[in-house]
């Protein structure tokens, strides 16, 4: 319980500092975060692997949702083949870690990220290349998700479903077997776990709620381009896992709210700087390194504990 | 043709190889996967420019002298922050060097000066072309490639013929038997590190001639990884060699195939190396 006031009290404090409206919108990136965080908190965490790639599974459920729509077809459908494409990228990702283990498999997932990446620039007739393409909001049921409570409303909903579901699954068989790969793959082996298939398990969850984060994330940002997807993203998402403490769930949305707030941190510090010293672009580089640097140097474990 | 399309790809590969030794040297010595070595190309670069451009020294002693202080900059970091993320996991290593290579890039950027304009390093004696037949070589393409070789002859021998080189090799052999016959392990991964930042500098001012210093140039750090483990990843000389195989590749790529797959070939091929032979396509020895 104490988790969910804390939440309800900081989504009061930024609706009251940011401004109702604007409040609401980076409420919504929080949860739409914080579901993508929680796929790399399932790999991470409970399968114990390395996603260096996690920004790919979010292109291909925006990429999927955005062509969808385009075809005219109904979005929330959409939201269930985005999730399916990205269980099944999931899935295609983790096939090197039957063979690979630890931190060889993680540069597996760097190189199908960066594939993935070029693959979205080169097939530039489905996805506009680099010059991007647009998205319209998202409609459920004649209803229009426009306006930032809307958009709120339904990423809050969809957090709370992938919260659900994601707590079943680490209390069941398959979440055990997760956490015995983690501990020790050989012993988990032995005791007649096909730890392919439990990895393949964990990349496909981790996959899936990334897609259906990127296809909320089309949705509200109203616009896709590639770079958008890059290494940069992948990182970020595996800050917020570190962060927020991959070891439990609700990490994912504590570090969620580092990552949104963040930026707006750096954006008030350059306001008390005097003009012109320094540009946005940097200082927001050099804040996320510090934090980064920070927490892995002081709380390995992440904040949320 | 074919001949000009080799040289360009060997020259860009001589790039990715050198950055290619900065890593796989560290990861060696220290188990470390560094995501910085692109952000100490890119200061070792911006160093250099400094260096000869605003102090207005001479180009080849500017870029002798940003290799020594990246050197020193690669120790200083090791001792005040990677130090403590020895035996942790993996990740601990990825996620420090990324955020502290952030560090660098956005220290970079904030300054206006840097972002402005482009910066262009002439270094003396490169300017020119050399003909051989209907070849043509530019003066930067084999200055990257002698130095490359140079500065690996260097290495070989410092690891060959002096105690220190020997210390660093059984230290990343083996860190326990060479602390007990009386090696100072963290020393070396200090060593380790400046070496490594000094490589990646020395690649950054060799690129500077011919592409532009900017804060994003590290990117090119990126081909370190497949390069480094199609060279199985703990071989000195299978990274050099997979940084020019890649090269040679791409280059060969972008000829003869559609666009596009030469940005991909080095990926695609990491990804066929990392299933098919991971010890790295030159076979190094079993760990």
């Amino acid at each position: 319980m104490r988790p969910a006031l804390a939440l309800l009290a900081l989504a009061a404090v930024a609706l009251a500092v940011l401004g109702v409206d604007y409040g609401l919108s980076q409420l919504a990136f929080v949860a739409t975060w914080a579901v993508a965080g929680l796929g790399l908190v399932i790999i991470l965490g409970q399968s114990g692997q390395i996603s260096l790639g996690h920004g790919a599974f979010l292109a291909v459920g925006a990429y999927v949702q955005a062509g969808w729509v385009a075809l005219g077809a109904p979005p929330l459908l959409g939201l269930g083949l985005a999730l399916a494409a990205g269980a099944l990228l999931g899935g295609l990702a983790s096939l090197p870690g039957r063979r690979l283990g630890g931190l060889a498999f993680g540069m597996s997932t760097l190189a199908v990220a960066l594939i993935v990446e070029e693959a979205l620039v080169r097939f530039d007739g489905l996805t506009g290349g680099a010059s991007g393409l647009s998205v319209p909001p998202l409609v459920v049921a004649g209803w229009t998700a426009s306006d930032p409570l809307a958009q709120c409303a339904v990423s809050a909903a969809v957090l709370a479903l992938a919260l659900l579901a994601c707590r079943r699954l680490r209390d069941s068989r398959l979440g055990r077997a997760w956490r015995a790969v983690r501990d020790d793959e050989v012993a988990a082996a032995a005791s007649g776990i096909d730890t392919g298939a439990v990895k393949l398990r964990a990349f496909a969850v981790g996959g899936a709620l990334g897609a259906l984060a990127g296809a909320l994330y089309a949705h509200w940002l109203g616009y896709l381009s590639p770079e958008q997807f890059g290494l940069p993203l992948s990182f970020e998402l595996l800050m917020l896992a570190f962060v927020g403490g991959a070891s439990r769930l609700m990490g994912a949305v504590w570090g969620a709210v580092v990552i949104v707030a963040l930026p707006q941190a750096i954006a008030l510090v350059r306001e008390a700087l005097p003009a012109g010293v320094a540009n946005l672009a940097g200082l927001e580089l050099l804040g996320f390194g510090l934090v980064l640097v920070a927490v892995v140097l002081w709380r390995p474990a992440g904040l949320a504990r | 043709m074919i001949g000009q399309i080799l040289l360009s790809g060997l020259a860009t590969g001589c790039i990715y190889g050198l950055v290619a030794l900065s890593f796989v040297l560290v990861y060696k010595a220290t188990e470390a996967v560094s995501f910085m070595q692109g952000e100490l190309l890119m200061v070792g670069a911006f160093a250099a420019v400094l260096l000869s451009a605003a102090a207005g020294w001479p180009a080849w002693v500017a870029v002798l002298a940003s290799v020594l202080l990246l050197a020193l900059a690669g120790a200083l970091i090791e001792r005040l922050a990677l130090r403590r993320a020895m035996g942790q996991p993996h990740l601990t290593a990825v996620l420090l060097t990324f955020g502290l290579g952030l560090v660098l890039r956005g220290a970079v950027t904030t300054v206006p000066e840097a972002t402005h304009r482009a910066h262009l390093l002439s270094l003396p004696g490169l300017g020119g072309q050399v003909a051989w037949g209907d070849m043509v070589a530019s003066g930067a393409q084999l200055g990257v490639i002698a130095a490359t070789l140079l500065s690996c002859a260097a290495l070989a021998a410092f690891f060959r013929y002096t105690r220190v080189g020997l210390a660093l090799r059984a230290c990343s052999e083996n860190p326990r038997i060479a602390s007990m016959m009386g090696v100072s392990v963290p020393a070396m991964h200090t060593l380790a590190w400046a070496l490594g930042a000094a490589l990646a500098a020395l690649a950054g001012s060799l690129m500077a001639p011919v592409t532009f210093v900017h804060p994003g140039m590290g990117v090119v750090a990126l081909k370190a990884f497949p390069a480094a483990v199609i060279g199985g990843m703990h071989s000195l000389p299978g990274a050099l060699a997979g940084g020019v195989f890649i090269g040679v590749l791409e280059a060969l790529a972008g000829r003869y195939l559609p666009e596009g797959v030469n940005h991909v070939a080095a990926y695609a091929l990491m990804l066929v190396a990392l299933l098919c032979f991971p010890r790295g396509l030159f076979g190094g020895r079993a760990a």
